[in-house]
Parts: structure tokens; C-alpha cells; sequence
């Protein structure tokens, strides 16, 4: 018997407890619990979160769980799509970024046509640039050139 | 006194009315009845993107909106739990035991005019709460020092995690996990950086923005991506919502019972409205008297929980606003608006801002009014919205999100922390760990560091001064209670249902 789930997940937050514990430990100043110093906060919260970690792994070792449903390919679609728009909009502008995220994300489902993606991109491209460039006045521009 | 409030609500009333609170009231409350809805979007979601634009917004035009856009999604989720028997908020899942079997007997109509008229009365009783609680509270509140701030913040994570579904333990390490996040940054009382790896970009701290919309924009797009549902829909006609004289007499008591539940968890910081109307449903079917009615389309299992979660959408501003300390992710964004603003949430914002306090309040009683509009004569539209394929929204729902995020500071990290997040909070959500009670610790990590550190040195590093201090004490021994009760709420739990745990509470 076995909880995949929460052996994972509890792990996760173990390992990560115990690092921001010791980082806290090796690189702040503790204090003392009159004058705290920087690292005292995080360590504590980093031992309480490793020990709760721990707990929830043991649990997970001896009880049943629920499979894990990891649907990657909408997931990665749908990050590559953000980091997209990262690289695009500060050196392309707001409306190819705008279309390289909709044409990315669309391949999550894949029920999108080419024809849906242009039109799609054209309304949203659009509605953004009534909404933050006009509306609220941010500096965004729609198109740029970088060299 | 009593011309004290009422000079209070005359104020709060002028602020609320004037032409541009309100068009952000109307805003809010249709976004929200919109995003309720559509399933697959909730409100959380809808108002970290709409929190960048709330910058350049006066603060109290801010709250209004997003609040708006959190009890309007209520209203909405429950359309899409009754016609398509899918919940469009988590708040209105329960919405379907009995509303889809309401639909399916041609009574549609009745159970959306009845939820209707339910969230209202349920809304006007947690705001009458909050006029009335406001002051007392205040009076109160201003006699806490740092000691009771950080024993009642200790008390409110506690009770959020232990009462909402699932497990505590991992509700209680998601919390720490968002404390250490709130680390990241400048130490404000030495001046040192933590946690930033060298890295320029997180001195200031990682964006709120960046955390919520990954955490739950991200991963809820993602998630949702797989049900999209395929809608199967009857129309709604103004005739066929008036409900029978049998209907309104089943109806009254439901509302009065879920309206005071309801209030009751929203007081309470850290139940949200998913819970209280879980139990709300629960009392109409232990006090009905044919519980065999339940599930087969019985009005009272519609009308108890949905006045139920708007009783406590809106009492949950009472601990936010009045105390500064909020009970859920939801009003962790509300109070992370006051924070941007520099405006210290707690009781002194009351003093010294009652206009946007009355303001905010007053303009509850106005979006709920709206919603009243938006949900009755104009129904049809909302029903014709569940037609929309989901495969063209959530292209669109990204783009939001990009750009929210990269508006705030024009700063790209930003843009690829929303991945880190979204990557995250999709991974939790598949290994089965709550995300929002993150989003809590987040905020609240920082303050509580703080009264934590103020209260060492005033004490001279005594920890017992937490329960020297008569109202600390109370909060702490109370937090102890709700702990113990959990882990032999859980062990017998175990006992009971060994092997394998049911996944829904089948009330």
C-alpha cells in the first residue's frame, strides 16, 4: 500500500524545508530570540516545514492513494506559451507576443484552427491594446522593432 | 451611537454612489457573475489578473471591483451547477446535488430565481453584520498588541486549514511553504537580503501578481483544460422562473438557516463559503422532514447553500477589513491592494479612512442590487455564455495573464515567475495538495514575522508572554483545540473508513 502522491509531494516539501533551514543557518545571522536576527524566522519555518514534510511521507508509505494525473502536454504547451510572451514583448511589442502565446497555448487541446488562432490573436490583440494602451494609458506599444 | 452610523452609512453611501465607484461596482459584479459562470475560471483566478490594473486605481475603487468580482461569482456559479450540473465556482458545487434534478424536471427557472433571491437575502444579512459588528470590533482590535496580532494570525491559519477540505497537514505545510516564499527579499529591520541566490530581481520579493496567477491561473487553465464541458441547454424564460406558492413557503426557512451559518463562517477567519455550504446542505437534509427528497430536486438543498456562501462571501471582509487579517487567498489579494496602496489594514483604517471603509461596504448593498438585475431579467444571456467552446477561451485567459503580470513593473522576470508558479501550483495540484492556504501564508508570513520580532524584544525574549496576555492566550489555547480536534477528527476518520478513504463528502 502506497500513496504516490503524497510520498512526492511530502518529499518535495521535506527537501525543501530542510534546504531554507540550513541555507537559513549557514548564511543569515540567527540572533538570539530577544535580538532576532535575520535567519531565525525562516529556519524555524524551515524545520516545521521539513518535519511535516516527513510526516506526510511516512504516511503516504502505508496508506492506499489516488493515481496521479499529470496531463504534460497542456502543461508545457501552456508554460511555453508564458515564456513566449516573456521574450517577445519587450522586443517585438504586444501583437506578435499576443500571437505566439495564442498559436503556443492552442496546441494544448489542439481543437483550434490556423483560421481560429489568426482570428482569435487579431480580437485579443485588439482588446488589448484598447484596454492597456488607450484605457489605462500603460506603455506598452502594439509592434517594435529591435534592430 | 446610532447617529454615529448613520452618519457612517451616509458617508459610505456618497463615496459609494459617486459615478465612478459605481461603474467599478457594475464592473466587478458582472465580471464576476461572468467568470462564475464559465467553469474552469474562478473568481481567485479572475482577480489576481485584474489586480495590476487595481494600481492605478484609487484603493477604494480597487476593493470595490474586486470585491464585486468575489461575490458575483457566487451568483454565476450557481447557473452553470443547476443547467449543466457542473459547478462553476467550488462555492456552488453543491449546487448540483439538487439544482440539475430541478433542471431536469423543466424547473430550471424556479432554482435559478430562488438561488437568486437566496444569495441576496444571504448577502444583506452578512452586510447588515458587518455595519453592526464594525465598531465594537475596532474598539476591541485597538487594545491588541503585537502578542495578540500574531496569536489571532496563528489562530486564523490554523482554522483555515483544519476546517477546509482535506488534509490539515498538508493544508498547514502549504501555509509554511508560502511563509518562506514571503521571506524572499529584503529584511526590513536589518537591511539583509534572504533567499535571493544573488539575484537582483527578487530583492524587492517575489510579485503577488506573479504568485497568484501562476499558482492559480496557470494551473487552473491547465486543469480545467480535460473537462471542458459540452453544453446541453433549455431556455430561460422570465415566466418560467416565477416559483409556486409551495416553492417561496419551502424556501423562507433555508434562507434564514443558511444566512446565519453562513455569517457565522465568514466571521470565523479561515472557512470559506465552499464549506459553509457543504454544511448548510447538510442541516436542511438532517432537519428536513423527508430527507428522501434530497438529491431528487429539492429547492430547500438549492436555497440553503447558496444563501449560505453569500452570507459568508460577504461576512469574510469583517475579520479582513476590521482586523487586517483575512481568512482566505481571496482576501489575502483584498488586503494585498491596501498593503500596494500603503494604506496598513486594521482597525486605524477604519478611523482614519471611514469613507472607503463605509464606501466599500455601502457598495456591497449596490453590487448586490445589480446582481439582482444581472441575474433575473437578464439571465438569458448568461445561459447563452455557457455555449462559448472552452478552446477559445483559455487562449484568451493566458494572454490576460501575460500581460497582467508584465504591466505591473514592465519587468519580464516577472512574466517567467508565472511559469515557476504555474508549474508549481499545477504539481501540487495533481499530487493533491491545497494551493491557496500558499497563497495565505504568503501574505500573512511577513506580518506575523514581525509582530513575532516586536514581541520578543518587548518582552525581552519571553515566549510565555504569548499566554501571560489574557486574549493571546485565548487565541492560542483556541488554535491548540481546533488542532487536537482534527487529529482525532482524522484518526477516527481512518478507523472508520480503512481502506480507502471516500474522495466526495456525500452529505
Amino acid at each position: 500500500m502506497r500513496d504516490h502522491r503524497d510520498i512526492i509531494g511530502g518529499g518535495a516539501l521535506a527537501a525543501i524545508g530542510t534546504g531554507a533551514a540550513i541555507h537559513a543557518m549557514m548564511s543569515l545571522r540567527l540572533g538570539t530570540i530577544f535580538q532576532m536576527g535575520p535567519g531565525l524566522f525562516p529556519a524555524g519555518v524551515g524545520i516545521l516545514l521539513a518535519v511535516l514534510g516527513l510526516v506526510l511521507l511516512v504516511g503516504g508509505l502505508v496508506k492506499q492513494g489516488a493515481p496521479i494525473e499529470f496531463d504534460l502536454r497542456s502543461i508545457v504547451y501552456i508554460c511555453l506559451s508564458v515564456g513566449a510572451f516573456a521574450l517577445l514583448i519587450r522586443s517585438f511589442g504586444l501583437v506578435p507576443a499576443i500571437t505566439a502565446v495564442v498559436a503556443i497555448a492552442s496546441r494544448a487541446d489542439a481543437r483550434l484552427s490556423p483560421l481560429g488562432v489568426a482570428i482569435l490573436s487579431l480580437v485579443l490583440s485588439g482588446m488589448a491594446v484598447l484596454i492597456f494602451q488607450v484605457g489605462l494609458k500603460l506603455s506598452l506599444s502594439a509592434f517594435n522593432w529591435p534592430w | 451611537m446610532l447617529g454615529d452610523l448613520s452618519g457612517n452609512l451616509m458617508l459610505g453611501l456618497s463615496t459609494a454612489l459617486s459615478i465612478e465607484n459605481l461603474l467599478y461596482c457594475a464592473l466587478g459584479v458582472t465580471l464576476g457573475t461572468f467568470v462564475g459562470v464559465i467553469p474552469g475560471i474562478g473568481a481567485l483566478a479572475t482577480m489576481s489578473m485584474l489586480f495590476p490594473i487595481t494600481f492605478y486605481l484609487d484603493p477604494t475603487s480597487a476593493i470595490i471591483m474586486l470585491a464585486g468580482i468575489w461575490y458575483g461569482s457566487s451568483y454565476g456559479g450557481s447557473i452553470a451547477s443547476i443547467l449543466l450540473n457542473l459547478p462553476g465556482t467550488p462555492s456552488s458545487a453543491v449546487a448540483c446535488l439538487d439544482g440539475y434534478p430541478m433542471a431536469r424536471q423543466g424547473r430550471a427557472g424556479i432554482a435559478l430565481f430562488m438561488t437568486t433571491m437566496g444569495s441576496f437575502f444571504g448577502a444583506s444579512v452578512g452586510i447588515i453584520l458587518m455595519v453592526l459588528f464594525a465598531q465594537p470590533l475596532v474598539a476591541l482590535a485597538l487594545s491588541f498588541g503585537p502578542s495578540e496580532y500574531f496569536s489571532l494570525m496563528v489562530l486564523g491559519l490554523i482554522a483555515a486549514s483544519v476546517i477546509s477540505d482535506g488534509s490539515a497537514v498538508k493544508a498547514i505545510a502549504m501555509i509554511l511553504l508560502g511563509v518562506l516564499l514571503g521571506v524572499i527579499g529584503l529584511d526590513i529591520q536589518t537591511g539583509q537580503t534572504r533567499f535571493t541566490f544573488g539575484m537582483i530581481n527578487l530583492m524587492d520579493g517575489i510579485s503577488l501578481v506573479a504568485l497568484a496567477m501562476g499558482l492559480f491561473g496557470i494551473a487552473e487553465v491547465t486543469s480545467s483544460l480535460r473537462q471542458a464541458p459540452g453544453a446541453v441547454l433549455q431556455r430561460i424564460t422570465l415566466r418560467s422562473m416565477i416559483p409556486t406558492r409551495d416553492d417561496v413557503r419551502r424556501s423562507w426557512m433555508p434562507m434564514v438557516r443558511g444566512s446565519s451559518l453562513g455569517s457565522f463562517f465568514g466571521i470565523m477567519p479561515g472557512v470559506g463559503p465552499t464549506v459553509a455550504s457543504f454544511i448548510a446542505y447538510a442541516v436542511e437534509k438532517r432537519v428536513a422532514k423527508e430527507p428522501q427528497r434530497f438529491g431528487k430536486g429539492a429547492i430547500e438543498g438549492v436555497v440553503g447553500p447558496e444563501t449560505a456562501n453569500n452570507a459568508t462571501d460577504q461576512a469574510a471582509f469583517i475579520p479582513t477589513l476590521v482586523l487586517g487579517i483575512p481568512g482566505s487567498a481571496t482576501m489575502a489579494l483584498i488586503l494585498g491592494v491596501l498593503i500596494i496602496h500603503g494604506i496598513t489594514p486594521g482597525p486605524s483604517m477604519i478611523t482614519d479612512r471611514p469613507d472607503m471603509f463605509w464606501g466599500v461596504v455601502m457598495s456591497f448593498w449596490i453590487g448586490n442590487l445589480l446582481l439582482l438585475v444581472l441575474n433575473i431579467p437578464m439571465i438569458g444571456i448568461w445561459v447563452r455564455l455557457l455555449t462559448i467552446p472552452y478552446h477559445y477561451l483559455y487562449p484568451a485567459i493566458i494572454v490576460f495573464i501575460c500581460i497582467g503580470v508584465y504591466s505591473v513593473g514592465s519587468n519580464v522576470f516577472d512574466v517567467f515567475l508565472v511559469i515557476v508558479f504555474g508549474l508549481l501550483g499545477y504539481g501540487a495540484r495533481t499530487l493533491g495538495f491545497p494551493v491557496a492556504p500558499m497563497l495565505l501564508g504568503f501574505v500573512l508570513g511577513p506580518l506575523m514575522e514581525q509582530q513575532f520580532r516586536r514581541t520578543m524584544l518587548m518582552s525581552g525574549g519571553k515566549l510565555e508572554v504569548f499566554m501571560l496576555r489574557p486574549m493571546s492566550a485565548a487565541f492560542i489555547v483556541l488554535a491548540a483545540l481546533l488542532l487536537t480536534w482534527s487529529i482525532w477528527a482524522a484518526y477516527r476518520h481512518r478507523e472508520r473508513t480503512d481502506p480507502p478513504a471516500a474522495e466526495s463528502p456525500s452529505a
